[in-house]
């Protein structure tokens, strides 16, 4: 499965970056191609190159705040999460998002 | 059972709504904090006509308390903008001026800039024009009813009990004998620590910078030294681990602490989010009674810190500043005492992997999809 997804949290110093961490290394161990962009405090970093978001079967928002850009989105699937979430149980995330992707 | 889903998620867009704002806010009052303290610091005053003469500490001093002062709009403009996206940017800014104007600072910036964006939205999505008028209705018809909407709701409806209310809370704050405070330091410190950083921390220093655009400082000292506690009653831990030799942590564990402590000494607790998630409960524990005391310290101490955000950097613009440092000190003993006696021993070479298995369960009704 492709991923796309943003990361933004409220200090958008900490929570963002872990929270991508996360994402990225449960996605990628359950075999997945993810790509996530980080929306900090110093503004958006890894933007989501064109071809992932072509190729993209899902969106993930992991955010606390309002992200820019969910536009590029609109012919996707979108799952929007706390951050926190994310942190404590990335596992979990993955597989719920597969099922929902799997649901159609 | 829906309503009470629907209640959650309305909650839930509300916060939203308030920690973006929050997000681009706290450049604005760090940047605003520093100035102004180390303006003052130095024996700037404020620039009353460019006139007279003036020196370095003196801009330095006049720039802080203008970014501060406008903490209402920035808070006002924030969240109506998010709310509504770019039209709720001319409502909101009007709402925080009229803030200012009235005196109900931050908590009307905060309320009216709800009810700008909520407005703003309403008129946005409902709205009606002929096509010729289409055209007008971004540029003109939106920003134009809405501001004078909310201007007028604030002016003849809510701007003076918001006003009044902020006076009587800042006058109690300023009024709490020495129990009080140190109830207060307590449970501002507690509150501000039990989710490192998370949303009843933000909520908390929303509160707070409420305080502090109102000139009460001691409060955001407690959250600041509650932040702190728990990288540095960890590492504090680490070396009692030395001395009584009890592993509490494993190789991994030491290995983050060595990247949380300078993040701690940053005011960032969230380098500790490995060793807090492999033992959250003992870690809530041992930083709550640690922030509570570390807080309730710092509050009868009488420390005061005019910025939000920098952890020890910000000491320098402290009142008190030895006083804090003790406190954050005696806070952080007490986080690594607890939190040494409460851990069970471990094997230093034991790698922990979360696995899934040992997740808290997703519910999708925390999920928003679309």
């Amino acid at each position: 499965m492709n991923i796309v997804g943003i990361a933004a949290c409220t200090a958008g110093i900490a929570h963002t970056y872990i929270a991508k961490e996360k994402l990225v290394t449960a996605a990628q161990k359950a075999g997945h191609q993810i790509h996530v962009e980080t929306q900090g405090t110093i503004g958006t970093e890894d933007t989501i190159p064109a071809e992932a978001l072509r190729d993209a079967d899902v969106a993930v928002i992991v955010a606390d705040v309002k992200v820019s850009g969910r536009e590029r989105f609109k012919e996707l699937k979108v799952i929007e999460v706390p951050t926190e979430l994310v942190i404590k149980s990335p596992n979990k995330f993955i597989e719920k998002v597969e099922e929902i992707v799997k649901k159609g | 059972m829906v309503q009470e889903k629907h209640n959650g998620k309305v909650f839930n867009n509300l916060k939203q709504h308030a920690l973006t704002a929050i997000s681009y806010l706290i450049p604005v009052v760090v940047s605003g904090g520093f100035m102004l303290a180390l303006g003052s610091l130095l024996g700037g005053s404020t620039i009353a006509s460019i006139k007279d003469p003036y020196n370095f500490f003196d801009v330095m001093y006049t720039m802080g308390g203008l970014v501060l002062g406008m903490l209402p709009v920035v808070i006002g403009t924030g969240i109506a903008f998010s709310i509504a996206d770019k039209p709720g940017i001319a409502p909101g800014f009007l709402v925080g001026m009229i803030s200012i104007n009235m005196n109900a600072g931050f908590i009307g910036g905060f309320i009216g800039g709800y009810i700008a964006g909520y407005l703003t939205k309403f008129l946005k999505d409902k709205l009606k024009v002929p096509a010729w008028a289409e055209g007008l209705k971004p540029m003109l018809i939106i920003p134009f009813i809405s501001s004078l909407a909310i201007g007028l709701i604030m002016y003849f409806i809510l701007g003076i009990p918001i006003a009044t209310l902020t006076d009587a809370l800042n006058n109690f704050l300023r009024g709490l004998d020495t129990s009080q405070k140190l109830m207060f330091g307590l449970i501002v410190g507690v509150l501000s620590a039990v989710d490192y950083g998370g949303p009843i921390n933000k909520v908390v220093f929303a509160f707070l910078l409420s305080l502090q655009s109102d000139g009460i400082n001691e409060p955001m000292a407690v959250l600041m030294l509650a932040s702190m506690v728990t990288p540095f009653g960890m590492t504090m831990a680490y070396f009692f681990q030395k001395v009584f030799h009890k592993n509490i942590y494993t190789r991994m564990e030491v290995e983050t602490l060595k990247t949380a402590f300078p993040m701690g000494v940053c005011m960032i607790t969230e380098g500790c989010y490995p060793i807090i998630f492999n033992d959250l409960w003992r870690c809530i524990l041992s930083t709550g009674i640690g922030a509570g005391v570390g807080g309730a310290l710092s509050m009868i101490w009488n420390v005061g810190s005019p910025v939000p955000h920098g952890g020890l950097f910000a000491m320098i613009t402290m009142t008190n500043p030895i006083q804090w440092f003790v406190a954050l000190m005696i806070g952080s003993l007490v986080v690594a005492v607890i939190l040494f006696i409460l851990k069970k021993p471990v094997d230093i070479d034991e790698v922990k992997e979360i696995q899934a298995k040992d997740e808290k369960d997703v519910d999708f009704s925390e999920l928003k999809i679309s």
